[in-house]
């Protein structure tokens, strides 16, 4: 019986264009929108070099420290500005032509020329402002102790950090992942749509094909586990597709630690399907509005996790931590982000363990709820 | 004895859909339930599946209580569902073979049960096809064909033909015919009286939950008073002609309504002869004459004072 009410179930939801498209193919093109969104993201942080051109005048030729430090920034990959040596015509022209974001005038101080605000002009005027400051500090240091030049130039040579970033695992950090996390977990979470359907199929009061089905002679909650099975396989293994297309396709990092990101996704589909049950099972209405129940809780549980802007995940913790632990999705998301970044499992187990109390209540609610085999009204 | 309800309640709040029914249904009979929307026809059927708690009394069928756990009993009925319950990704075929695999593991017979519903119910040139693109009538009969497949001694169809055209309805009263002359028990239910008259060997009408009678149908129309009925079609007649018809012996009562005066005759007698000559002698112009015997919705009419439409 299992193979026959299983077999039948398989071709059922593999028909099912419908939810085939919300459950698998509207996914994968949220995450290409969210791959273009991000990648032009990536592109402006790019950091551009600020076109700057200096006036190439007698003051500039012979202040060599000046010339040296400018020419210091703007040589090489990391440098700050594309420097152009120019007479003052020519820079004029090129200001007015906005070719460049500024000049510098050298004279007895320097002095920036811009047409305007702006990231280019506030990033020379920045660079102008600290070499003056240096300049001026390391003249009052040398006309106090002139014997102090080497040491003064050896300790400007060797600026030191104070800070830097490390990572606790083995990802560096990048919040881009999480938007892609939790579309995962939104994608297990869309499984709800099997479960709700297997629960309109076997409740008899919900559907002439339940009613139909609850005269044969099957148990109820076998044929109810039958047809799960085949909910949970098809679910599951959609959230496997997306996982390899996000991570052969997109390119999207999950770490090291694959059979973790499989054990994730099973149990972030498991989770999903029994909620849509537990869901369609709770809600005493028709189909439509079991539906915009599950969409309204998944959809909202991906927000709070962080789906449609980044901070959200980061605001819930600091402001109403709770919710943190009380959103699967966000869980999930989590989970993922947890095998990605940290090189302990502490974190992943604590909400792997969440999630799986989350499983096991959907399941005690949904049997509490079908167990029941005859009806007050049909 | 295959089916036998005793004292059924079933309640809605305030609404008493069954009211102390009494139901039995002996092997071999095709059983009609007959009433009007609302009468308690489906509750019943629903109460002796076993998919409505009801409130008061006992159900047995094949002679053991019937239960959501009788499996045994399930094993021997075949339902057909007032609403198609078929699932729209199967084909005519795979449909079929689904809910005839619930009560048949061996796939070489039910193959071959499978083909012969398909056949029985005239699916032989559907069986590729969706649901959503068969007709009404081809998609109640995908219905009767998963409900029947399994060759069950006990076979309840409630309303099948509704929403079906004439063709498909005949094919369907032909086929259960059928299905009881090879042997199975039918319980048919529907608020067509034509379908009930034509096809049950024993009635019962509902009305409000209750059975206001049971029997054959010579049986139901020999418990009213009427017999039988004149109808002459023609122009509005003047107050002479209507007097006359009411005067001929046996005569319980003469109507005119759109554009057909009624003459209806009591129990046993006919007013035919004597109809034709007075409308012969006063002359009146008339299209058309017929009789009717009296019909199930006579019974109910007399026994309720409303048609089994109203």
């Amino acid at each position: 019986m299992f193979v026959h009410i299983f077999k039948t179930r398989l071709k059922c939801l593999l028909r099912d264009k419908e939810m085939l498209f919300w459950s698998l193919l509207f996914p994968v093109a949220l995450a290409l929108l969210f791959n273009i969104a991000f990648s032009n993201l990536n592109a402006h942080d790019t950091f551009e070099p600020v076109k700057l051109a200096v006036v190439a005048d007698e003051s500039y030729l012979q202040d060599a420290a000046f010339r040296g430090a400018l020419r210091n920034v703007s040589t090489g990959e990391s440098r700050i500005f594309d420097l152009q040596e120019t007479e003052l015509a020519a820079a004029r022209t090129m200001l007015r032509s906005n070719d460049i974001s500024g000049y510098i005038l050298a004279g007895d101080v320097p002095t920036l020329i811009t047409s305007g605000t702006g990231l280019g002009p506030s990033i020379a005027k920045t660079f102008l402002d600290s070499y003056l400051q240096m300049q001026s500090s390391v003249n009052s240091i040398l006309a106090k102790d002139p014997s102090s030049y080497e040491e003064l130039m050896d300790r400007l040579n060797a600026r030191l950090s104070y800070t830097k970033e490390v990572s606790p695992g083995g990802g560096e950090s990048n919040p881009v992942l999480n938007y892609f996390y939790s579309l995962i977990a939104m994608t297990c979470f869309y499984g709800a749509f099997f479960g709700n359907r297997e629960v309109l199929d076997v409740q008899a009061n919900l559907s002439p094909l339940a009613a139909r089905i609850s005269v044969s002679p099957v148990h109820k909650l076998k044929s109810f586990l039958y047809s799960m099975c085949a909910s949970l396989l098809i679910n599951a293994a959609e959230v496997l597709l997306f996982i390899l297309f996000l991570a052969k396709v997109l390119g999207i990092d999950f770490g090291e630690d694959t059979g973790l990101v499989v054990l994730t996704a099973l149990m972030g589909s498991f989770t999903g399907v029994t909620f849509g049950a537990f869901i369609s099972s709770l809600v005493k209405k028709d189909e439509n509005v079991k539906i915009g129940v599950i969409i309204a809780v998944s959809m909202t549980g991906s927000f709070l996790a962080g789906m449609m802007y980044g901070e959200m995940k980061y605001i819930v913790q600091q402001n109403v931590p709770v919710l943190s632990y009380l959103n699967p999705i966000n869980l999930l998301t989590d989970a993922f982000y947890c095998l990605y970044y940290y090189d302990t499992y502490t974190r992943y187990a604590v909400n792997m363990g969440i999630l799986a109390t989350f499983a096991v209540v959907f399941c005690l609610g949904t049997y509490l709820v079908i167990r029941r085999r005859k009806y007050a009204g049909i | 004895m295959v089916i036998n309800a005793r004292n059924l309640v079933k309640r809605y709040g305030e609404l008493t859909a069954l009211d102390h029914l009494d139901i039995t249904v002996e092997e071999g009979e095709i059983f009609g339930l007959l009433g009007p929307n609302g009468s308690g026809k489906t509750t019943a059927i629903n109460c002796i599946l076993s998919l409505l708690d009801y409130d008061e009394g006992s159900i047995e069928v094949f002679g053991r209580p019937m239960t959501p756990e009788n499996y045994e009993a399930k094993r021997k009925i075949g339902i057909v569902m007032q609403n198609v319950a078929v699932f729209q990704e199967l084909t005519v075929y795979e449909n079929i073979d689904y809910f005839c695999g619930l009560y048949v593991a061996d796939k070489t017979l039910r193959r071959k049960l499978v083909n012969e519903a398909i056949e029985f119910t005239g699916l032989e040139d559907f069986r590729k096809f969706r649901p959503k693109k068969l007709s009404g009538g081809l998609l109640r009969r995908l219905n009767i064909a998963c409900g029947i497949a399994h060759k069950p001694q006990l076979i309840i169809l409630d309303e099948p033909t509704v929403a079906v055209d004439p063709q498909s309805r005949n094919k369907i009263l032909e086929g259960i015919a059928e299905l009881n002359r090879n042997g199975a028990t039918v319980v048919y239910t529907s608020h067509y009286m034509e379908e009930v008259e034509q096809l049950c060997t024993r009635i019962m009408i509902l009305d409000k939950g209750r059975a206001i009678a049971t029997g054959t149908k010579d049986e139901l129309k020999a418990m009213i008073s009427i017999g039988e009925k004149v109808i002459v079609d023609t122009d509005v007649p003047d107050e002479a002609l209507l007097k006359a018809l009411g005067g001929i012996r046996g005569v319980s009562s003469v109507s005119y309504s759109e554009g057909a005066v009624t003459v209806t005759s009591g129990r046993g007698m006919s007013s035919l002869e004597a109809v034709l000559e007075i409308l012969k002698k006063s002359g009146a112009a008339y299209s058309r004459i017929r009789t009717e015997l009296p019909t199930l919705n006579d019974v109910f009419l007399e026994i309720t004072g409303k048609g089994l439409r109203d």
